[in-house]
């Protein structure tokens, strides 16, 4: 897993900083569910299972939304 | 306990503000028994006027007016204000400083700065050398000494560049008519030689640190501006923690061994992801104030290796402080300006307050 994701502290409300760029980011409540499987340790297929048990969406919007999720941390450069 | 008594320069909190105001704020936080005596180059630099400012003001002479002229108005303020430390703040004041060490030295007058061939090592002329031999990666830049040449010398660039004054003050030129009007301004107002630098584009990062002169650095506060004025002032920025960033200024302090305070201004190439040097300021920023309040003081750590010739290391400097800057009036009376203006001298009074008017609706 990417250095920066794990440095990512977080707290219960989902807000984010990044120590080493500064950045900050309010994630929602997925998004924070998300980044925390993540510093467990998940890949994308198992993010998506995870989510899939957790909430009652369908499959293909959970992997969109997932996708598009991990573009945006790729973006912001902590992934 | 015997007060100390400093001798503090780069009062103003302007728009463009200088680091003696935070300086002397950092001071009074960690000395009880402190004397500071403010050397300005205006009556109206705001940081004489705040109340935990300097306690008495002096005028100086322009460090251009040569060392004779500086020396002897030194001469005159300790014979009103004896002071034995001088933390000179402005990049113009260092210049002249450097080739004077003896003569403070003679006088009694303490002072922390690098020598003179120390400090032109890293004009921002010959910071690609420096950068070469640390290691670190800085934008293209040229030095040009009239007009015609900075013209002549962009075009071995690309546009959009910065143009930046030998002390102070950076433009961004989009193409050739910028830059003309540019570096004209710059080179009337700060002389020559103007700087032409590729402009990298990302975030912006600051590293304040203090050398020991032996190629150590006795504490370091990196941050991100978050908050960017017009004019490229950091309004607000937010303390990180970079082994990447702290191992490239140990770097440059280490083949420097430089004595000191100090601000490296660093950009992040968006697209490549490093670190790049764009300046190295030979003093603290105006934001040296914003650590000392959550425990890592540089002023006062200052203060020790000038008085004790050694000092313990700050503690780190924690991710996730920031500052914002706030502007505020400070009050003045015309019987300030012209003690200033006319005899140069201005002692704050022990009440500096006008009675409050009382109004009953």
């Amino acid at each position: 897993m990417n250095a920066t994701l794990q440095d990512l502290l977080l707290n219960d409300r989902g807000f984010a900083f990044e120590p080493s760029s500064g950045q900050t980011c309010q994630l929602s409540s997925t998004g924070l569910r998300i980044v925390r499987l993540l510093q467990d340790g998940a890949d994308e297929p198992v993010v998506v299972d995870r989510l899939l048990k957790e909430y009652q969406v369908d499959e293909h919007t959970v992997r969109r939304d997932v996708q598009t999720f991990l573009g945006s941390l790729k973006d912001m450069g902590w992934l | 306990m015997n007060t100390l008594r400093i001798a503090i320069s780069g009062l103003h909190r302007g728009e463009n503000p200088q680091p003696g105001a935070g300086i002397i704020r950092s001071l009074r936080r960690a000395c009880k028994n402190l004397r500071v005596i403010g050397l300005v180059y205006d009556a109206m630099d705001s940081g004489i006027y705040v109340e935990d400012g300097p306690d008495a003001v002096f005028s100086m002479p322009y460090p251009t007016s040569g060392s004779r002229a500086y020396l002897e108005r030194l001469d005159q303020v300790r014979d009103r204000e004896p002071f034995d430390i001088f933390i000179p703040t402005l990049d113009a004041e260092l210049e002249l400083l450097v080739h004077l060490e003896s003569g403070l030295a003679a006088r009694g007058i303490s002072v922390c700065i690098p020598d003179a061939k120390t400090l032109a090592r890293r004009s921002k002329d010959r910071l690609p050398e420096l950068a070469k031999k640390c290691g670190v990666p800085v934008p293209e830049t040229l030095a040009a000494f009239d007009v015609n040449s900075a013209v002549a010398a962009a075009r071995g660039l690309s546009y959009p560049l910065m143009v930046k004054g030998q002390y102070y003050d950076a433009k961004t030129a989009h193409d050739e008519a910028e830059l003309m009007a540019a570096a004209g301004k710059l080179l009337s107002q700060w002389g020559a030689p103007i700087i032409l630098q590729q402009r990298i584009t990302g975030p912006e990062f600051n590293a304040m640190g203090i050398g020991d002169g032996a190629g150590n650095i006795l504490g370091l506060c990196c941050l991100r501006k978050t908050v960017i004025s017009d004019q490229g002032k950091g309004l607000g920025g937010m303390t990180v923690k970079d082994a990447r960033l702290e191992k490239l200024c140990l770097n440059i302090i280490e083949e420097l061994q430089w004595r000191g305070p100090f601000e490296l201004e660093l950009m992040k190439d968006e697209e490549k992801g490093d670190y790049c040097l764009i300046e190295m300021n030979p003093r603290f920023p105006a934001w040296v104030d914003f650590p000392s309040q959550f425990g890592c003081n540089f002023a006062a750590a200052l203060l020790e290796l000038i008085t004790l010739d050694g000092v313990t290391s700050l503690p780190p400097c924690a991710a996730g402080w920031f500052y914002l800057r706030h502007q505020i009036e400070v009050l003045g009376q015309v019987d300030n300006l012209a003690a200033l203006s006319g005899e140069g001298v201005w002692r704050k009074p022990e009440r500096a307050r006008p009675p409050v008017t009382a109004f009953s609706l």
